[in-house]
C-alpha cells in the first residue's frame, strides 16, 4: 500500500478511536451500573441505601476496619469511606474493591472485598512485571520485523525467509 | 488487567502452539501477536494524564478507557496493520487475535460484585458473570503463564530440532 493511502487510512482510524474514546467518556457514567468517583463525589447522598462496588486506595486499617479514598476521573480524592468486614490482609497504600450497602453516614459493611493490591509493592509489582513485558514484546518483535526508512514501513527481516533460519532462531 | 509480561507470554504461548498447525504462523507472526497483547494497556497512557485534564483541553466528554474494549483494540489494531508495508489483512487478524487474548485472560479475573468489565464495548456494556480466577498483582499469575510459556518454548524447540 502507498504511503499516502496508509497515511490517510492511518488518520481516518485515529480519528475513528479519537471518536470512541468521546463515545464511551459521554456515556460511561450512565451505563456503569455503580457509582464513578465524579458522581459519588458530585452527589453522595443519591447513592446511600444502594449496593454499589467502588474500588478505593487504602488510608488506615484497623482490624477488619479499613479507611479508603474513592478518586474521581481527576484523580482527586471524591469520598473517604469507612468499610467494616474486610477480613483480607491488606495495608495503607493498597487498593480494593468493596461491594455493600453505602451508609449515608459514610460508611459501608462489604459483603465482598476483592484486596487488589496488598499494599504499594503490590503495585510496584505490577508495574515491573508490565515494563519487562512491554520490553519483551519490542525487543522479540525487533528481531523479525525493522523499519524500513526509504518506505517509511515495518517489514520482516529479510534473514527469517527460510525454513532453516526459522528452526534455529530460538537456539 | 493481569500485569503485562503474563500477556505476553500467554500471547507467545498461544502464538507458538498455533504455528504448530498453522504453516504461515511462524516466529515473526507469532511477535506480530505479542505485540497485539500491549494494545490494551494502551489505555495506561492514564497514569500520566488523567481523562480530567483531556476532557478539560478537549472540550468534551473523554476517557482512555475506550482502548481497553472491543471496539478499542479492533481500530488499534487497524491502525497497526497500516504501518507495515504489505499482508495488511495478516497483521490486522494476528495484532487483533493478541489484543483478544489479552482481554479474554482478563474477562476472568476477580470483581467484587461478580461481574467482569464492561469490555465488550461498543456492543454491549453488559457485563458477563466472571469466574473471578485472580487479582492482577498475585504472583501465582505468573508462575502459571511463565512455565507454560517455558514449557511451550522447550516443547516448539524440541519440534524444530526433530524436523
Amino acid at each position: 500500500m502507498r504511503l499516502v493511502v496508509r497515511i490517510v487510512v492511518s488518520t481516518l482510524l485515529l480519528a475513528a478511536l479519537f471518536g470512541l474514546c468521546v463515545h464511551y467518556g459521554g456515556a460511561y457514567d450512565d451505563n456503569w451500573p455503580h457509582p464513578t468517583g465524579d458522581q459519588l463525589g458530585a452527589e453522595y447522598d443519591a447513592y446511600a441505601g444502594e449496593r454499589v462496588l467502588l474500588i478505593g486506595s487504602v488510608q488506615s486499617v484497623d482490624g477488619e476496619t479499613i479507611v479508603i479514598h474513592v478518586t474521581d476521573s481527576a484523580d482527586e480524592v471524591a469520598a473517604e469511606l469507612e468499610i467494616d468486614g474486610v477480613d483480607e490482609p491488606v495495608a495503607p497504600g493498597g487498593t480494593v474493591q468493596v461491594y455493600g450497602v453505602l451508609e449515608s453516614d459514610r460508611t459501608m459493611t462489604a459483603d465482598e472485598t476483592v484486596v487488589v493490591d496488598r499494599d504499594a509493592n503490590a503495585y510496584g509489582y505490577k508495574l515491573g512485571t508490565s515494563i519487562v513485558g512491554v520490553l519483551l514484546a519490542i525487543g522479540y518483535f525487533g528481531r523479525h520485523w525493522t523499519v524500513n526508512p526509504r518506505t517509511l514501513a515495518v517489514e520482516p527481516r529479510e534473514t527469517e525467509t527460510t525454513e532453516l533460519v526459522e528452526g534455529a532462531d530460538d537456539g | 488487567m493481569a500485569e503485562l509480561l503474563s500477556h505476553v507470554l500467554a500471547a507467545y504461548a498461544l502464538g507458538t502452539v498455533v504455528s504448530w498447525r498453522l504453516e504461515w504462523v511462524t516466529k515473526r507472526w507469532v511477535a506480530v501477536a505479542m505485540i497485539g497483547a500491549l494494545l490494551p494497556d494502551l489505555n495506561r497512557i492514564g497514569l500520566f494524564v488523567t481523562d480530567a485534564t483531556l476532557e478539560s483541553v478537549l472540550g468534551v466528554p473523554f476517557s482512555v478507557d475506550a482502548i481497553h474494549t472491543l471496539g478499542g483494540v479492533v481500530l488499534l489494531s487497524a491502525i497497526g496493520a497500516m504501518v507495515v508495508a504489505d499482508q495488511h489483512r495478516r497483521v490486522f487478524g494476528v495484532l487483533l487475535a493478541g489484543a483478544l487474548s489479552h482481554l479474554l485472560v482478563d474477562a476472568v479475573k476477580a470483581y467484587a460484585d461478580g461481574a467482569a468489565g464492561a469490555w465488550l464495548y461498543p456492543v454491549t456494556w453488559a457485563r458477563h458473570p466472571t469466574p473471578n480466577l485472580y487479582v492482577s498483582s498475585d504472583p501465582a499469575v505468573l508462575a502459571v503463564v511463565g512455565v507454560t510459556a517455558l514449557l511451550v518454548w522447550w516443547t516448539d524447540r524440541t519440534r524444530g530440532e526433530e524436523r
